[in-house]
C-alpha cells in the first residue's frame, strides 16, 4: 500500500531540513507547533542540540490557538521573546498544524514585523514533505530576504546543502554573511538536492559534487553498485569511477539522472531495486538492509541521518 | 539586554499568591524553550513512556501511526529497543490527505496488510492493534472511535477476525485540556477490559506503565493476603492482562490514570485508591495508614520507614550542608522533593520547573524554610541564557538538571521503573551518596 511503512521509521521531515539551514544563523527560530515538532527536531533531527545551543522554540500552541487562529498571541510571544534574546532575524517555520489550518506566511510575517525591528523570515513547510524540500524553502527564504543583489564581499566558495540531515558529522554550516554574499561568490557547490535546488533559484552556474566523497570512495563498493543516498552522494561516486545505478528517497534532478537512476518513495521499490538489478554491492544506510534481509551481495553502510538518525 | 535567565525566588512567588504566578514560570504564555524537559513532555511521543510507548504497554499489541512522516521520525529511538522491534508501523499522511480525508479510509486495508505481513514473516500476529494519530486529526475532528469500529468490522469473517482495534491520540494540541494524551491513552488501554467474576484477593495497580520495583507497598499488600497483585507491565499474555478486570479494588499511583479508574468504577465496578509518590517519610507513612484504612488491611511500616530515615541521616551526616539543584525531568514532583530535602536539613538553591498553580503550596511551604530557593521555568526562553556559574549545588536531581549543570554530580533519577513510597526515598539519598563518593574519588 502507498505510504505504508512495515519496515522504516519515517525520514526526516521538511521541518528538520528548514532548522538544520536555520540552525548555525543566529535567528530566533519558532517551529509553529505543539511542541511534539520542537521535540523531533532538537531531540532527534538535529545533532548540534546537544552540544550548542541555538534559539529553537516552539510556538507553544494549543488546541484553541489553533482552532481560532490565534496569530496575535503568537506574534505577541516572538516579540516577548526578542525583547530578552538577541538574534538578527526571526525564522517561522510551518509543521502539520499551520497547514491543516492554513496559516498564511506572509501575513503571519507582517503581523510580527509590526511588533519587532529585525527582519521575520517565514520557512513553508508541513511535516508531510521530505527534509530536502524543507532545506530548498530555507534556503529560498533566506536569499529572498538578505541575498544582496551587489555584495560588497566576494566570496572565493560557498557549499549549499552540506547539512547534517544528509552529512551528519562532517556538515559545513553556512552563516547569515554567507546568504548575504552568495551572488558575488566566486564558486557555488551543491553538496546535495537542496544545494542543487538553491543554486538553481539563484540561476547561478554550480558545481554538483559532495566534497565528502569527492575522490574519495569508501572501502568496499565493487562491481556493479546500487548507491541509495542523497542523488549528489551517488553522482559524485559515479564521478569518481563507481559503476552505479543511483536510488534515492528525497529527489533526483536532470542534472544528476543517468539511465538506470530512480526516485522512489516506497519501501517496496527499494526491495524490487535490489531484488531485480543484479548488483554485487549495495552502498546504503545499513537500516534498509532489514527491508532485503536476503540479499546476499556486498553491503557497504552509507550512513544518512535523514534515514536512520545515526551520525 | 541582560542575557541572563529569568528566576523567582520562593519568597517572591508567596508574596504575589497563588493567583500571581509570574508569566514566565507558567506554561502557555510563552514561546516554548527546547530543554530536556520540554521535549519529553511537549512531545506525547518523544522519550519515557509517552503515549507510543504507553499504547503498546498492552501485551499482543501493535502500533500503526496514521500521521505526517514528522510524527513518526523520532520513533526509530523507540523502534530500536528489542521490546518493540516489529510492533510499530506507519500510514503515512500526504497533502491530499489532509483536504481529503482518504488516509482514514486506507487504514481497514493497511491493518490487513500489516497482519499479512506479521504472518508471512513467521511473526505473532497480535490481539490488538492501537491507531495512533496526531494533531493534524485532532484538528480535522476525525471521529477516530467510529474509523477503529469500521476497522474492527473489516477484519470480521476473516482470518483476524477478533482482533481490537482501538485509538491512541497523540494531539501535543490538548496537552493542558480536559483530557491530556497521557490521560486519554490510559483510558483506551483500560477500556480494553471487560466484566469478569471479581477475586476479592486481587489488587491492580495502575498509572505506571513499569512495574514498581521492590517496593514495601507490594509486600504490604501480599502481607495482607492480597493473592494477585497486577501491574500492565507485569502481564505477559493479553490473557493476563484481561484478568485485571478480576480486581477487588485499584491502586492509582498517577494522577494521570485517575480518569481510567473513574471508567473502571463504572463499567467494571472496580473501585479505586489513589496514592501520591512523595518524599516526605511522614506523608508516606500518613498514606499508609489511610490506605490501610480504606482497603481494611493492616500496614505496619515502621520497619521500611526507619531504613528510609536511616539513609537520609547518612547522606545528612556525610554532608551535612549539602545543596541540590532540582529539575522536573525526574520521577519526583520537583517542588514535593525539594520541599522535603529541606525539610530533611538539606539546602535548594534552584529548582526548574513549571509552577502550574496546583504546586504553589510546596512553594508558599518551602518559601517559609528556604526563602532565597530559585525557582526557574524549563519553558522559558531565558533559559537559553542559563549560567551554571551562580549556582551553589554541589548535586543535582533530575535529567534536565544536568543539562544546565553538566559538571556537578546529577543522579538523573528518571528510570522507567517508577520508585515509590520509603523505598524511593531510600533509594534516592544511597544514589546521591554514591554520586558524591564517587565524585570525590
Amino acid at each position: 500500500m502507498k505510504g505504508l511503512r512495515k519496515v522504516l521509521t519515517p525520514f526526516a521531515p521538511d521541518q528538520s531540513g528548514a532548522s538544520g539551514v536555520l540552525y548555525s544563523m543566529g535567528a530566533l527560530i519558532v517551529i509553529i507547533d505543539a511542541g511534539g515538532c520542537t521535540g523531533n527536531v532538537c531531540g532527534f533531527d538535529e545533532p548540534r542540540w546537544h552540544d550548542t545551543r541555538s534559539a529553537v522554540f516552539s510556538a507553544g500552541l494549543r488546541d484553541m490557538d489553533a482552532i481560532l487562529g490565534r496569530d496575535e498571541l503568537l506574534a505577541s510571544k516572538i516579540k516577548s521573546a526578542c525583547e530578552r534574546i538577541d538574534t538578527a532575524f526571526v525564522a517561522v517555520v510551518g509543521t502539520p498544524v499551520p497547514a491543516t489550518i492554513g496559516t498564511d506566511y506572509k501575513a503571519l510575517k507582517r503581523l510580527i514585523e509590526n511588533k519587532i525591528d529585525i527582519p521575520v523570515v517565514p520557512v513553508i513547510s508541513n511535516g508531510m514533505k521530505l527534509y530536502n524540500e524543507g532545506e530548498k524553502e530555507a534556503y529560498k527564504a533566506l536569499i529572498d530576504e538578505f541575498a544582496d543583489e551587489t555584495p560588497a564581499v566576494a566570496k572565493d566558495q560557498i557549499v549549499l546543502g552540506m547539512t547534517p540531515l544528509t552529512y551528519g558529522k562532517e556538515h559545513i554550516d553556512i552563516t547569515l554573511d554567507d546568504i548575504k554574499n552568495i551572488r558575488g561568490a566566486k564558486t557555488l557547490i551543491a553538496a546535495s538536492s537542496s544545494g542543487i535546488d538553491a543554486c538553481e533559484y539563484l540561476g547561478r552556474d554550480f558545481e554538483i559534487v559532495s566534497p565528502v566523497y569527492k575522490d574519495n570512495i569508501p572501502e568496499g563498493i565493487t562491481g556493479k553498485t546500487l548507491v541509495c543516498h542523497d542523488e549528489v552522494v551517488g553522482k559524485t561516486l559515479r564521478d569518481a569511477g563507481v559503476d552505479c545505478d543511483i536510488v534515492t528517497f528525497f529527489k533526483l534532478h536532470d542534472a544528476v539522472k543517468k539511465d538506470g537512476d530512480r526516485k522512489i518513495t516506497e519501501e517496496d521499490e527499494f526491495i524490487a531495486m535490489v531484488r531485480d538489478g543484479g548488483y554485487d554491492t549495495i552502498a546504503a544506510d545499513i537500516c534498509l538492509k532489514d527491508l532485503v534481509p536476503d540479499y546476499k551481495g556486498n553491503w557497504v553502510d552509507l550512513k544518512c541521518f535523514a534515514i536512520s538518525g545515526r551520525t | 539586554m541582560k542575557h541572563e535567565a529569568v528566576f523567582f525566588t520562593a519568597e517572591e512567588i508567596l508574596k504575589r499568591g497563588k493567583a500571581g504566578i509570574p508569566d514566565e514560570l507558567l506554561s502557555g504564555k510563552n514561546l516554548v524553550y527546547s530543554s530536556p524537559a520540554t521535549l519529553a513532555y511537549n512531545s506525547p511521543g518523544a522519550e519515557g513512556f509517552g503515549v507510543k510507548r504507553a499504547g503498546l504497554s498492552v501485551p499482543e499489541s501493535v502500533m500503526l501511526i496514521v500521521a505526517p512522516g514528522c510524527c513518526g521520525r523520532n520513533t526509530s529511538l523507540i523502534s530500536s529497543m528489542p521490546e518493540y522491534k516489529n510492533r510499530f508501523f506507519y500510514l503515512e499522511m500526504s497533502e491530499p490527505d489532509l483536504v481529503t480525508g482518504r488516509h482514514l479510509n486506507k487504514i481497514p486495508d493497511a491493518i490487513k496488510e500489516v497482519l499479512a505481513f506479521l504472518k508471512d514473516n513467521g511473526k505473532k500476529v497480535p490481539k490488538v492493534v492501537m491507531i495512533c494519530i496526531t494533531c493534524v486529526d485532532a484538528l480535522l475532528g476525525t471521529d477516530m472511535d467510529r474509523v477503529c469500529r469500521k476497522a474492527e468490522d473489516a477484519l470480521t469473517g476473516g482470518e483476524y477476525e477478533g482482533i481490537k482495534v482501538r485509538p491512541c491520540y497523540m494531539y501535543a494540541l490538548t496537552r493542558e485540556g480536559r483530557r491530556p494524551p497521557m490521560v486519554h491513552v490510559r483510558q483506551t488501554i483500560y477500556s480494553l477490559l471487560e466484566p469478569m467474576e471479581k477475586d476479592p484477593r486481587s489488587v491492580n495497580i495502575i498509572g505506571g506503565f513499569a512495574p514498581l520495583e521492590n517496593t514495601e507497598l507490594i509486600t504490604y499488600l501480599k502481607s495482607a493476603g492480597i493473592r494477585n497483585i497486577r501491574q500492565i507491565s507485569t502481564c505477559k499474555t493479553f490473557e493476563e492482562f484481561l484478568d485485571m478486570a478480576r480486581a477487588n479494588f485499584n491502586i492509582v499511583i498517577d494522577p494521570e490514570a485517575r480518569a481510567a479508574a473513574e471508567d473502571m468504577n463504572k463499567n467494571l465496578n472496580i473501585p479505586y485508591i489513589e496514592l501520591t509518590r512523595v518524599y516526605s517519610t511522614d506523608k508516606i507513612s500518613s498514606q499508609y495508614k489511610a490506605l490501610a484504612s480504606v482497603a481494611g488491611i493492616d500496614i505496619i511500616d515502621s520497619e521500611e520507614k526507619a531504613e528510609a530515615d536511616e539513609a537520609v541521616n547518612k547522606l545528612k551526616a556525610a554532608y551535612p550542608d549539602l545543596t541540590f539543584n532540582i529539575g522536573e525531568c525526574t520521577n519526583a514532583n520537583a517542588f514535593e522533593l525539594a520541599l522535603s530535602l529541606v525539610r530533611m536539613g538539606f539546602k535548594v538553591d534552584e529548582i526548574y520547573a513549571t509552577l502550574a498553580p496546583e504546586n504553589f503550596v510546596y512553594v508558599k511551604n518551602l518559601a517559609l524554610l528556604s526563602p532565597d530557593t530559585k525557582i526557574f521555568c524549563n519553558m522559558e526562553p531565558t533559559m537559553l541564557y542559563y549560567k551554571i556559574s551562580s549556582s551553589k549545588a554541589q548535586v543535582t536531581i533530575g535529567k534536565d538538571a544536568k543539562f544546565y549543570c553538566p559538571d556537578i554530580p546529577n543522579i538523573a533519577w528518571n528510570q522507567d521503573t517508577r520508585p515509590f513510597g520509603y523505598q524511593g526515598v531510600r533509594d534516592l539519598m544511597n544514589k546521591v551518596f554514591e554520586a558524591l563518593k564517587e565524585a570525590e574519588a
